[in-house]
């Protein structure tokens, strides 16, 4: 029997704010005598959710900002009532959801330790008996006898978490709190989580934005966006969607942020650049390792003679990676004013998976710039494969190896 | 109604702490400490007997200052705790946001913290018997029940708010302004008597006089009032007639606010 099972769980927020109580009582009247009133907008937090967990699955639950988490937290923990669909949990649940909620300032630790524990449902023998043990875990026995206000915002979570995790409960709700402390208790935290999970053998939920916590502690993890359930398993593969989404949202944005940046003296003009795919049409994306094709059209309004061309990629945040120039050919050509196309192909563009932007210089054979510009326009570099995108953050650029291996040689590209 | 006593008995530890903390909150770092509770109504006290003696009212054969102070000790917890419980919900945004346990654990517990600041006005009033050489009577055994009557009511009325006030928090400005007019409509600085004997005996308003009279035992505090002075001061049984059209309006009123506020219990959490 699942522990947890969730049914077409929706929950909808409205939009704005609660009116007063005068606009209330109008819109009721206005409501009573036939005529419209005006809605707030319903923002789905959560859309149609199903899912069920069974007895001591740990269950990591991860996604973006505003992705639903936190809301399906509150409705397993009862906090919140959905909207539609239902909710049934077999068992204790202790929603450990942001530690120190009641801690209250004036009471001494010892207090609030009595204080919290109840309120997260500990009776008073539990708290006696596990007392020594919380306190001592949370390296507080000095100022256990001080109030909570004078302790340093640390000291605090310390001795929220200890008393929040010595809950005997069949399951447990945890919401981003092992990041709490410095390092040694962080690593306190994740030892005292590990033998909870692993030893205790209880049904865990954990909501985290701490992927690779994640990823090690949980059976099974879920990968929520905009209130779904994009992804449900495996918790590699799952969280290595999770980087492939974010990292692609971060180029997104890099590339909405910068925008061209163009010196021009005003003869070059309609610059018009484009990259293109193996048939000749524009395209915005290649794929890893690929060749790269890119197209720039331009017109003059007077003639150029022997002008030197520049293009060049950089990335979002400006870093320049290749740049080659026409003035290696050697070759003179001269430009009539009018309109012309010029093309560069990179055979093998070895650029790891991102966005990338094309830069655009041109030089007059006096040496003077005529016209620069860069973010003329992006593209992506697509990885060739689904796996190992970690790899992503330790290169910039792939490149073809060969390997030896006791004795025999293998070739990657 | 078994499963409210089973969530009561069920969190019966939670709901002492809570009151615990209400009571040690309230009175760390104050000086005087607990003292503040017996403070109000000692100093209403005052007041009022100072003001007696200015428009003279016939307290019967009970000396005028234990007369009020009787009065004043269920009247003052009724307001503490029903103004006390109309903010809990909302005095505990935190808790509510985070953990789940009956909301109506909040209100409950207002009222039982006052129940302990009540029990140190007794002292006070059995000093002040002491002083006035009173005799308590067999009658003294019905102020539990008296007691628990208004808890009941001070309950009813903070379900309402408490629920009401989540969403519009004009209840909390308007509730101090609703209960000291509900003051003078209750006898507090006058006894019962004075109203019994105008409308009854002397039939002040004519032919509505019965109807007025029983208008205004319809606030459920006519009656505890009185009925507090009696067993306590007069020796006297409670003055059932004069309780009866409150207790019915709170049979009504409290399990129709009860359930309002469980209704309501389940959207706090997305509102507060």
């Amino acid at each position: 029997m699942p522990v947890i099972e969730v049914n077409h769980l929706t929950k909808e927020y409205r939009l704005g704010t609660i009116k007063s109580l005068k606009q209330t009582l109008l819109n009721t009247g206005a409501r009573l005598m036939g005529k419209p009133v005006p809605e707030r907008r319903l923002f789905k937090a959560l859309d149609d959710i199903s899912f069920s967990i069974e007895q001591g699955e740990v269950v990591g639950v991860i996604g973006h900002n505003g992705a639903g988490k936190s809301t399906l937290l509150k409705m397993l923990a009862r906090i919140s009532t959905p909207t539609s669909g239902s909710v049934k949990v077999n068992g204790r649940i202790a929603p450990l959801i942001e530690v120190g909620a009641g801690f209250m300032p004036d009471f001494t630790g010892r207090e609030n330790v009595y204080l919290n524990g109840s309120i997260l449902g500990m009776s008073r023998r539990e708290i006696d008996r596990k007392f020594d043990e919380i306190v001592d875990f949370a390296e507080m026995a000095e100022f256990i006898d001080t109030p909570v206000k004078r302790y340093s915002s640390g000291m605090q979570v310390k001795l929220a978490f200890a008393v929040a995790t010595s809950i005997e409960s069949e399951i447990l709700i945890v919401d981003e709190v092992l990041a709490v402390g410095d390092l040694a208790f962080q690593r306190k935290c994740f030892d005292r989580m590990e033998d909870v999970i692993r030893r205790q053998g209880r049904t865990v939920l954990l909501v985290s934005h701490n992927i690779r916590q994640v990823e090690r502690m949980c059976s099974r993890v879920m990968l929520m966006s905009h209130g779904t359930i994009l992804q449900d398993g495996d918790p590699h593969a799952t969280c290595d969607r999770f980087y492939q989404l974010s990292n692609q949202s971060i180029r997104d944005q890099k590339a909405k942020d910068s925008s061209k940046r163009i010196i021009s003296s005003g003869e070059v003009q309609n610059v018009e650049v484009a990259v293109l795919d193996q048939q000749g049409n524009s395209t915005d994306s290649l794929v890893e390792g690929s060749a790269l094709r890119i197209r720039i059209r331009f017109s003059l309004n007077q003639p150029l003679s022997n002008p030197e061309f520049h293009v060049g990629t950089h990335t979002t945040d400006f870093v320049y990676l290749t740049g080659e120039s026409t003035a290696v050919l050697g070759q003179s050509h001269g430009f009539t004013a009018g309109d012309h196309e010029i093309e560069q192909v990179i055979p093998a563009y070895p650029l790891v998976p991102g966005t990338y932007g094309i830069r655009f210089a041109v030089i007059d054979q006096r040496g003077r710039v005529v016209f620069h510009g860069e973010s003329l326009r992006f593209f992506n570099v697509a990885a060739k494969s689904m796996d190992a995108p970690l790899q992503d953050e330790l290169r910039l650029v792939g490149v073809p190896v060969q390997w030896k291996l006791q004795g025999t040689t293998y070739s990657h590209m | 109604m078994l499963t409210i006593a089973k969530n009561l008995y069920d969190y019966r530890e939670l709901m002492a702490t809570l009151a615990w903390k209400n009571i040690a909150l309230r009175y760390k770092q104050a000086y005087l400490g607990i003292a503040w509770a017996i403070l109000k109504p000692v100093s209403l006290m005052l007041i009022f007997t100072l003001v007696k003696s200015f428009v003279g009212i016939d307290s019967g054969n009970i000396p005028y200052p234990i007369l009020v102070f009787a009065a004043l000790m269920p009247w003052t917890f009724f307001q503490e705790s029903t103004s006390e419980g109309v903010n809990s919900v909302t005095g505990n945004t935190a808790l509510i946001r985070k953990i789940y346990f009956p909301r109506e654990i909040f209100p409950i517990t207002s009222v039982l913290t006052k129940l302990v600041e009540l029990g140190i006005n007794f002292l006070i009033l059995a000093g002040l018997m002491v002083w006035y050489g009173m005799m308590p009577s067999i009658y003294i055994l019905w102020v539990p029940l008296i007691i628990a009557y208004t808890v009941l009511a001070a309950l009813s009325l903070a379900f309402f708010g408490a629920a009401i006030n989540v969403y519009y928090r004009d209840v909390g400005q308007a509730l101090p302004v609703l209960l000291s007019l509900l003051m003078y409509a209750s006898p507090v600085i006058y006894p019962l008597q004075l109203v019994k004997d105008k409308l009854l005996v002397q039939r002040a308003a004519g032919e509505w006089s019965d109807a007025l009279y029983t208008l205004y035992t319809l606030n459920p505090l006519a009656g505890i009032i009185d009925a507090f002075q009696s067993v306590v001061l007069r020796g006297a049984p409670p003055d059932l007639n004069a309780m009866i059209p409150g207790a019915v309006m709170i049979a009504i009123l409290l399990p129709l606010g009860y359930l309002y506020f469980k209704r309501a219990e389940s959207y706090f959490a997305d509102v507060i």
